[in-house]
Formats: C-alpha cells, sequence, structure tokens
C-alpha cells in the first residue's frame, strides 16, 4: 500500500490550526451562504498550508457521489465529481482517516481523470475527511507543497483539525439553511390559513346560527359561510373539498367565494348548486369535487330551504327532541357537469338545524366512531347561551374525551328557538292554530280577487309550499271566497268576508268568515265529475287542492267559518 | 281584458285569452265565447298567456263547448299555460276538450278531419 498514514514528525506550524478552526466555524456562523464560505476557507487553507492547489468535496444529497464545491489552484476543478469511493478522496472518506501519498501516480487508487482533463501534475497528496457523528459530510484534499516536500505529522494534524471542523462548521450551516427553509414555507402556510380564516364569516350574536372550523393541518379543505341578505333571509352553506393541502385550500378558497358572491342574489339553493357545479366541473383540476350543502332560512318564520350536494346529511333536532336528517339526493359538485339539485323545504319551528364535516362523525371516540348519533347526543347536551360557545364547547368535549382528530372539524348550526324568540314567534306558538301570519277583510266584489291572490301566494311560500302546491292552495282559497261571493251574499257587492293565514308546522291554515245567513254544510257538495257542465266545480277544487276544509260551527247570526288547511308533501326519505 | 284576440284563420275562429280568469273577468270571456259560436264555426281557445283560471273560467270553457256540440261545431284548446292546464286536469276536463300544442297542429288535425 503506497498511500500511508505517516509517523509524527517534527513540523512547524505557520499558524496555530486551533485559532484557524476557530475563525473557520465563526465564519460559517455568520453566513448562509455555504458555497462562498467554503471557497473562502479552502483559499484560507491552502495559504496556511503553503500548497499549490487543493479541493474542498462534498457528499451529494444522496451522500454517495463527491462533488467539487470549492478549488483553489492553477485549475478550477469545481463541480468535478469523484464516484463513491473512488479516488484518495474517496477513500478517505468511505474509511473516515486521513491520507498522505508521497507519489499520485504509483498509487493505484489516485483517480487521474482530474490531471488528464486540466493538465495539471499531481505529485504529492493529503486529504483529511469532513465527519460529524456518523454522517460524511466530504473532504477537505490539499496537493503538491509549494516546498516540493511532502506531507509531514504536523500538515496531517492540522488537516485533521481543520477538516474536521469545518466539517461541523458546513453542516451547521446546512442544518441552519434548512430551518431557514422550513421557517419561509411554515410562514406561507400561515399565511395561507390567516387568508382561509378570513374567508370564514365573523360571529355573529344578532344571528341564530354560528360556525366553527377546526383545520387539522394549517390549512383546511372545510368551510362554511352565512350572511344575511338585505330582506332578511340568511343564506348559509358548509363544504368539504376532496382532499388535502394546498389544492383543497385553493379550491376551497374560490368554492366560499362564489358562493358568497352569488348567495347575495340568488335565493334558490338548487339553481346556486347548479351553478356552482358547472364551474367546478368546468375548472377544478380532474378528480378534485366539493360535497355541500347550501340553504337559505328566514329568521322570521322559521322557514328552511337547502340543497345537499353529496355531502353528510344535514341533521334536524325539532323542538320536541326528536330527529331527523337528509341523505344527499344529488354528486358532489364537479363531478358531473350535467347533474341536477332539488331544494328541501323544512319548517325548522323552533329547532335546531346541523350541518358538520365528516371530520366530526368520524372522529375516533374508544375503538369507535362518533358518528351521526354521537354527535347528535353531544349537541343536545350542550346548554350554553350562545350558539358559538355551544360549538366549541362540543370540540372541547371531543378533546377530553381523549381522541385525535382524523381531519378537519367543522360545524355549522341554525337554533330556530332563538329566531323564533326574537321575532315573537313564541307567543304564537302557545295556541295550537300556529302562528298567525296576516288577515284581511275585503268586500264581496269579484274584483278585490286579483289584490288577494298575490297575498296567499306569498302566505304558502313563506310557509314552505313549493310553486305548483301554492298556486293550487290559491285556487282553493279563491274558489272558496268566490262560493261566498256568489252563494253567501247571492252576487250582493257589500258583503264583509275576512281571511286569517296561520303558518302550521307542516303547512297553512285558513279561516274564511262571512256574516251571511247560515249555509247548510251538507248542501254543498262537490259536482259528478263525470258530468260536463259548469258549476259546483269551485267546491270540487277545494276538496281537491286542500287535504281539509270544514265549517266550524258558529252561533246563529254570526255568519259561517270555513277553516281550510293545506300541508306540505310528504317528503321521500 | 282576459280577451286578448279574436280573429279568423281557414273558416275556424281563434280566440287568445290572457292573465288571469275568475269570478270578476270570466263574465267577459264567456260573452265572447258564445257570441263567436253564433257564426257557425269551430272555435280555437289559445291558452297560452293564461295565468290563472278557476273554476269560473273553466266554467265558460264548459258552456261553450257544450252550446258549439248542439250545433254540430267543435271547441279545441291550443297551447295551454301549465297553470290553466294543472287546473284542467284537477277539474278532469283534460279529456274532455282537444287540446293542441299550437295553433298550426290544430289547424293540420282539422284539415284533415275535414277530409276524411
Amino acid at each position: 500500500m503506497v498511500a500511508t498514514e505517516r509517523p509524527a514528525s517534527a513540523g512547524r506550524l505557520a499558524h496555530d490550526p486551533l485559532d484557524f478552526a476557530a475563525a473557520l466555524s465563526r465564519s460559517f456562523a455568520a453566513t448562509r451562504d455555504v458555497d462562498a464560505t467554503t471557497r473562502h476557507a479552502l483559499a484560507r487553507i491552502a495559504e496556511l498550508m503553503q500548497v499549490e492547489a487543493g479541493a474542498i468535496f462534498l457528499a451529494d444529497e444522496a451522500g454517495g457521489d463527491l462533488v467539487c464545491r470549492a478549488s483553489t489552484g492553477p485549475v478550477n476543478i469545481d463541480g468535478l465529481v469523484v464516484p463513491q469511493g473512488h479516488g484518495i478522496v474517496g477513500r478517505s472518506v468511505a474509511e473516515d482517516v486521513v491520507l498522505v501519498v508521497e507519489n499520485a501516480y504509483d498509487d493505484k487508487a489516485f483517480y487521474a481523470e482530474a490531471d488528464k482533463h486540466t493538465g495539471f501534475v499531481t505529485r504529492s497528496i493529503l486529504c483529511a475527511p469532513m465527519t460529524v457523528g456518523s454522517s460524511r459530510i466530504g473532504a477537505v484534499e490539499v496537493l503538491n507543497k509549494h516546498d516540493g516536500q511532502p506531507f509531514d505529522d504536523a500538515n496531517q494534524n492540522m488537516l485533521k483539525v481543520i477538516a474536521s471542523s469545518a466539517g461541523l462548521a458546513i453542516s451547521n450551516a446546512r442544518l441552519a439553511a434548512k430551518l431557514v427553509e422550513q421557517e419561509r414555507l411554515k410562514r406561507e402556510l400561515e399565511l395561507a390559513a390567516a387568508i382561509q380564516r378570513s374567508l370564514l364569516p365573523p360571529a355573529d350574536d344578532a344571528l341564530p346560527i354560528a360556525g366553527i372550523n377546526r383545520p387539522m393541518r394549517e390549512v383546511s379543505g372545510d368551510f362554511y359561510d352565512f350572511f344575511q341578505t338585505p330582506d332578511g333571509i340568511v343564506a348559509f352553506c358548509l363544504g368539504d373539498v376532496s382532499g388535502k393541502g394546498m389544492n383543497a385550500a385553493l379550491l376551497m378558497a374560490k368554492t366560499a367565494s362564489l358562493f358568497r358572491c352569488l348567495g347575495k342574489t340568488m335565493h334558490d339553493p338548487a339553481r346556486l348548486a347548479g351553478i356552482l357545479n358547472r364551474e367546478i366541473s368546468d375548472t377544478a383540476s380532474l378528480g378534485m369535487f366539493v360535497t355541500m350543502v347550501i340553504g337559505i332560512y328566514d329568521p322570521s318564520t322559521g322557514m328552511l330551504n337547502f340543497t345537499n350536494a353529496g355531502h353528510m346529511p344535514p341533521l334536524f333536532r325539532r323542538g320536541d327532541g326528536t330527529t331527523e336528517t337528509f341523505a344527499a339526493e344529488a354528486p358532489p359538485l364537479g363531478i358531473l357537469r350535467e347533474a341536477r339539485f332539488t331544494t328541501r323545504s323544512l319548517a325548522l319551528d323552533r329547532g335546531q338545524f346541523f350541518l358538520y364535516s365528516d371530520g366530526l362523525t368520524e372522529f375516533p371516540v374508544g375503538h369507535d366512531e362518533l358518528g351521526i348519533d354521537g354527535l347528535d347526543r353531544l349537541l343536545a347536551r350542550q346548554s350554553d347561551a350562545r350558539l358559538d360557545d355551544r360549538l366549541a364547547a362540543v370540540l372541547r368535549e371531543l378533546d377530553a374525551a381523549g381522541g385525535q382528530a382524523r381531519d378537519d372539524l367543522t360545524l355549522l348550526a341554525i337554533d330556530d328557538s332563538l329566531a323564533a324568540h326574537a321575532a315573537g314567534r313564541e307567543v304564537a306558538a302557545a295556541f295550537e292554530d300556529g302562528e298567525f301570519l296576516v288577515g284581511f277583510t275585503l268586500i264581496s266584489n269579484p274584483n278585490r280577487l286579483k289584490i288577494l291572490r298575490p297575498a296567499l301566494l306569498a302566505a304558502a311560500t313563506a310557509c314552505g309550499f313549493e310553486t305548483d302546491d301554492a298556486h293550487d292552495f290559491v285556487l282553493g282559497a279563491v274558489e272558496a271566497v268566490e262560493n261566498i261571493m256568489i252563494h253567501a251574499y247571492g252576487g250582493g257587492k257589500t258583503g264583509e268576508i275576512t281571511l286569517a293565514m296561520h303558518r302550521l308546522p307542516d303547512g297553512i291554515m285558513l279561516r274564511i268568515r262571512d256574516f251571511a245567513p247560515r249555509i247548510d254544510p251538507a248542501k254543498i257538495q262537490p259536482r259528478l265529475l263525470e258530468d260536463v257542465r259548469p258549476g259546483g266545480l269551485g267546491t270540487h277544487f277545494i276538496r281537491t287542492v286542500m287535504d281539509d276544509a270544514s265549517f266550524i260551527p258558529m252561533p246563529e247570526g254570526e255568519g259561517n267559518l270555513l277553516e281550510l288547511v293545506k300541508r306540505r308533501r310528504a317528503r321521500q326519505e | 281584458m282576459p280577451v286578448d284576440q279574436i280573429s279568423e284563420t281557414n273558416g275556424r275562429i281563434v280566440i287568445a285569452l290572457s292573465g288571469e280568469i275568475d269570478l270578476e273577468t270570466a263574465p267577459a270571456v264567456r260573452k265572447a265565447l258564445l257570441d263567436n259560436l253564433k257564426g257557425g264555426k269551430d272555435l280555437l281557445i289559445d291558452l297560452a298567456q293564461v295565468s290563472y283560471i278557476d273554476s269560473s273560467g273553466i266554467a265558460s270553457l264548459v258552456e261553450s263547448l257544450q252550446l258549439a256540440r248542439k250545433q254540430g261545431h267543435d271547441v279545441a284548446l291550443i297551447a295551454v299555460s301549465a297553470r290553466a292546464l294543472r287546473v284542467l286536469e284537477l277539474a278532469r276536463l283534460d279529456k274532455v276538450f282537444t287540446i293542441h300544442a299550437d295553433l298550426t297542429s290544430a289547424l293540420a288535425v282539422n284539415d284533415k278531419t275535414a277530409q276524411q
């Protein structure tokens, strides 16, 4: 073996290598530019050791090949790659030893490629590894002493000290650079999270609606929103974007912005969902989609309309504690461009309506998941006066149970009992007739009917009837009024008729009173339909479109009171 | 006024009704229909623009149909609006009246009948 670790011999040091090593460490610590500092350090080493050339090799990221990161001397070999284990430098690193070669061309290990390319003639070599713990950083190599002498023990010890010190300094500088990069990424994510939080609506104590969102990572794929339009209607939504991280957060931001923009003017959730669906289908990257519930809620009546696009079933808890859930009838947004969405109508009637992300129902509880039932029990327990406090308490209880969230946790609640109180609906609820909506007095002149019809239609809509059913209600009500004009008042145009509309939990009730002589209900019969001739048709319409039509007995001389009830059609579950 | 337009096409009288036909407006509709049957021609009643019709309006339609048939003529409905169709269905009169999608198809069918 030609390369040998030479025995120690007397050698004169130009400077104290420890001072030099300390200065080197300081200069690395003061900079983030590892390459520049490495070049500077090498120049100082070459000067200190009086050599013709020198190089610092660093192991690449994979820890295999050695790459020259700094070189000094007649030839620049920056970027030269020495394959793992090759050459003197490769061996020095692999075996973690200082190597001295007196005549390079006598040494089989010598990697002569560099000389071939550069014309430099390597005579003697001194190479010291840079190692920190078990991590191989690289090596410092110096070539050909100016005085032509071989490298002695003093030279070896000096380079050994300098190399280990430089290794530590480079390792620290790399670590610092990595930390700086991590810090930058973290700041960017924090900024993204702050922007996302700014998309969530601020809590509003004046509204009977509140939401909470706790992302699992910095950014969330979940979102919710609510706002009140000038007519008092509250538009709301809760969505969950497929996937996690930045992609999901960006699609979430887009969907939330579209909702806020469109929701201000559009009061039909199904139509809004259709527009969002087409927009997301057309522009989102393939495979990304959004599950979402979109709705509007009228705090003055407690009516709620919503559509569910592939999201977890909304949970409705009635005032009496019974619950109902509404599974999605349409796919998530962004999957089928032609998907159709339907709006469901619900009278909250002092009940509570909850939307949530699957992170809640899939929250681990023991060996199981929380589930809809668990979430319902948790929600039912909350008794804070403020709605947002109740939602925060749900998350606190989950944390206290010891589980670890596997997904973003998002929850939105509407408490109609708060709105009913504010709107004075609680007083009306004391009557079993439902809530009085509006009353009219008109004279028995048919030219009043066109004034009455829009009010009837608006009342039916306010009670949650779909358009066709609302028009049926108008038809039945007007027929009843016309019957009074024709039969009770016999065509006279001065008789008084009063109407009172009441909102029922499941429909509408209309009471129509006249002050004409008593009618015998037994004489009022729908005509035979097979008998095609005019007359009697009005009564048939009333019986067909109303669920109930009955005369309430009145004292003699007090006129007649007809009570009509129409219920919303049973939902398919 | 609910009686929008009266015209004569291919020997048939076409009456277009519009707006809301109720106890207030039905008498004018009834009069227009019965008056136009006096000429002894078939009647085509266009209901495309009818936004509301109740039993009083339907009664006028039925009365004109009965009168026309007595005279050996016919009354058919064309372009019935969704609201009017709903009321005709409730009255189960959608099978009693001949209903055409539009004027062109009403005239085509009537021509065929005339040729037979």
